[in-house]
């Protein structure tokens, strides 16, 4: 029944202009710095050859390429999911889905699974890039692999964030403002503490980039793929306990 | 519970920040009948109508469909169920049929059952020609229809509609109104409205909503000891209308006679008896209930709403 949602989402995202918009103006984005790394990258070949250990292609372009992706995941995710239920709530749609039996719970999942489909999909395309060398020069698959599945946590877990804020409020561009915030706050929360130097601690925890940055360089941790896991295991439980409670509060 | 109503609201209550909406509202439905939910502006209707849907819980009572309390029966309900609300919901960058396949689906139909299922309310509610236009592109007409189409394709047994002729022209309202007297055929169907016309022409029963109370519950229809309406070419007087025998009394109102006929008497008798007298007899019809009177005195303590639920006003029943 999720699925049943999902794909109805995934099929009203698709006939918008937003999402091909989105689509092509982040690609276009990231094209550009790819072409940009790429040419750094030749230039300083001759100057490398010569270092005993040298940064390979995949620390030079598909690293900074990465990040630039993960910021701008952190802009696109909100603007993406901002019409999750705000909008139904909006267009009276949501009364449908609350009357049919779907159940808050699967009504959450199915919104969540198409933007998270979505979010996917950016990631692949994104990294078929930095994949597209492979042709020419010996890259570091495993650690594709790896920033791979580290940016689809990290993109999953806003796509959370932004369907919770989306219950929130009816106003969809309201939705992507508070996502937007709390998705800066995350990335930003231990700014403070890693410019006093302090490391390790709960709010070193609770930052994004802490959890991202060892995946971009390979290091797949059980700490990190569970952080990313309770980010989006309690903002869908916001989310579905938020819907219920239209029923008592209106 | 095989003998329960379909529908049965005990004691329902709501407030809404603060303020008392629907207060202790009591009826049942049943299978093949059509009640009208009618009431002023903000008497409550629509929150009685969401209640029923499942969209707001009670403050205090409870709702029964086929016997379960709606709250613990959420997704029963939803099979059972076929809700629009007043703002119809649908998906405007879907053709109807997509919108009616989803809904389809979202109940639970699969396989053969969904296009069966789709395009019997497509034809239903006369939207064949239209099937693969978008819904934001249609004319309100179309939309609404779309939307009891996208209400009663799992085919529930209760029907919930909210003001469904509402801001549609009198063509495409009379269109609306001959769709839901066939719905109402054999489901219950509650509909909620404003106007006295669309209770008259499609409801077999009317609840009177005023300032969240219930205040009236009747059957509709012409009673069988109505008076008669009647309009003559002659000017006739009372004393001659008593000199006919299957006339108990008759008195003139504007241009035409209330006439009620003797304890035994047919209107076939009255007609003939005027045209044997050469009254020359223009018009002869059964008064409808007088809906618009009972409407009217309920309503026109309108502005002093709260006065009204102090005092405590008494619950008008009919007989049905």
């Amino acid at each position: 029944m999720s699925l049943l949602l999902a794909r109805l989402e995934w099929r009203r995202l698709f006939v918008r202009p937003l999402a091909w918009v989105m689509l092509a103006a982040v690609l276009g984005v990231l094209a550009y710095f790819f072409l940009l790394s790429l040419d750094a990258c030749l230039r300083l070949m001759p100057k490398l050859a010569g270092m005993a250990d040298a940064p390979g292609v995949t620390d030079l372009i598909a690293l900074p390429l990465t990040r630039a992706l993960a910021s701008l995941l952190l802009l696109v995710t909100p603007l993406l999911g901002m019409r999750a239920l705000a909008g139904d709530a909006q267009s009276g749609t949501l009364t449908q889905l609350l009357t049919s039996g779907l159940g808050e719970r699967r009504i959450v999942l199915g919104k969540y699974l198409a933007l998270l489909g979505f979010v996917a999909v950016l990631v692949a395309l994104a990294l078929s890039m930095p994949l597209s060398l492979s042709v020419g020069t010996a890259l570091d698959l495993g650690r594709l692999a790896a920033a791979a599945l580290g940016l689809l946590l990290f993109g999953a877990a806003l796509a959370a964030i932004a369907v919770a804020a989306s219950t929130y409020t009816e106003q969809p561009a309201v939705a992507a403002i508070v996502a937007l915030a709390l998705n800066l706050l995350l990335w930003m929360a231990d700014a403070g503490a890693r410019f006093e130097g302090v490391s390790s601690t709960f709010i070193n925890y609770l930052a994004l980039p802490s959890h991202l940055e060892p995946f971009l360089h390979g290091l797949v941790s059980s700490v990190d793929i569970v952080y990313f896991l309770l980010l989006i295991g309690v903002s869908l439980t916001l989310a579905t306990r938020r819907l219920a409670a239209r029923k008592v509060r209106a | 519970m095989p003998n329960s109503p379909l529908l049965q609201l005990q004691g329902v209550s709501r407030t809404l920040a603060g303020r008392l909406i629907v207060d202790n509202v009591n009826f049942e439905l049943d299978r093949g009948s059509v009640l009208g939910l009618l009431g002023v502006n903000g008497a409550g209707k629509s929150t009685t109508l969401r209640m029923i849907a499942g969209l707001l819980t009670p403050s205090r009572g409870r709702i029964l469909i086929d016997g379960h309390d709606n709250r613990e029966s959420a997704p029963a309900g939803g099979a059972m169920l076929g809700y629009l609300p007043e703002q119809t919901p649908l998906y405007a960058e879907l053709c109807v049929s997509e919108q009616l396949e989803f809904c389809a689906r979202v109940h639970g139909l699969r396989g053969n059952a969904v296009n069966v299922a789709v395009a019997r309310v497509l034809e239903q509610c006369g939207l064949g020609d239209v099937r693969r236009r978008l819904l934001g592109n249609l004319s309100k007409g179309f939309q609404q229809r779309a939307g009891i189409a996208a209400a009663i394709v799992h085919d529930p047994a209760l029907l919930v509609l909210d003001e469904p002729v509402s801001g549609l022209d009198p063509l495409q309202a009379a269109n609306i109104r001959t769709l839901l007297r066939e719905l109402g055929r054999d489901r219950a169907l509650i509909l909620s409205t404003h106007l006295l016309i669309d209770v008259e022409a499609c409801c077999d029963r009317v609840v009177i909503l005023h300032a969240g109370r219930l205040r009236h519950d009747g059957a509709l229809g012409v009673p069988a000891d109505a008076a008669l309406h009647v309009r003559l070419d002659a000017g006739v007087d009372a004393a001659k209308w008593t000199t006919l025998s299957c006339v108990q009394s008759a008195e003139l109102r504007d241009t035409a006679w209330r006439v009620r006929l003797a304890a035994g008497a047919t209107a076939a008798q009255l007609a003939e008896a005027v045209v044997r007298n050469g009254w020359g007899l223009r018009e002869l019809r059964a008064e409808a209930a007088d809906l618009e009177q009972v409407f009217l005195r309920i309503a026109s303590a309108e502005g002093a709403p709260a006065l009204h639920a102090a005092e405590g006003a008494p619950e008008e029943r009919s007989a049905a």
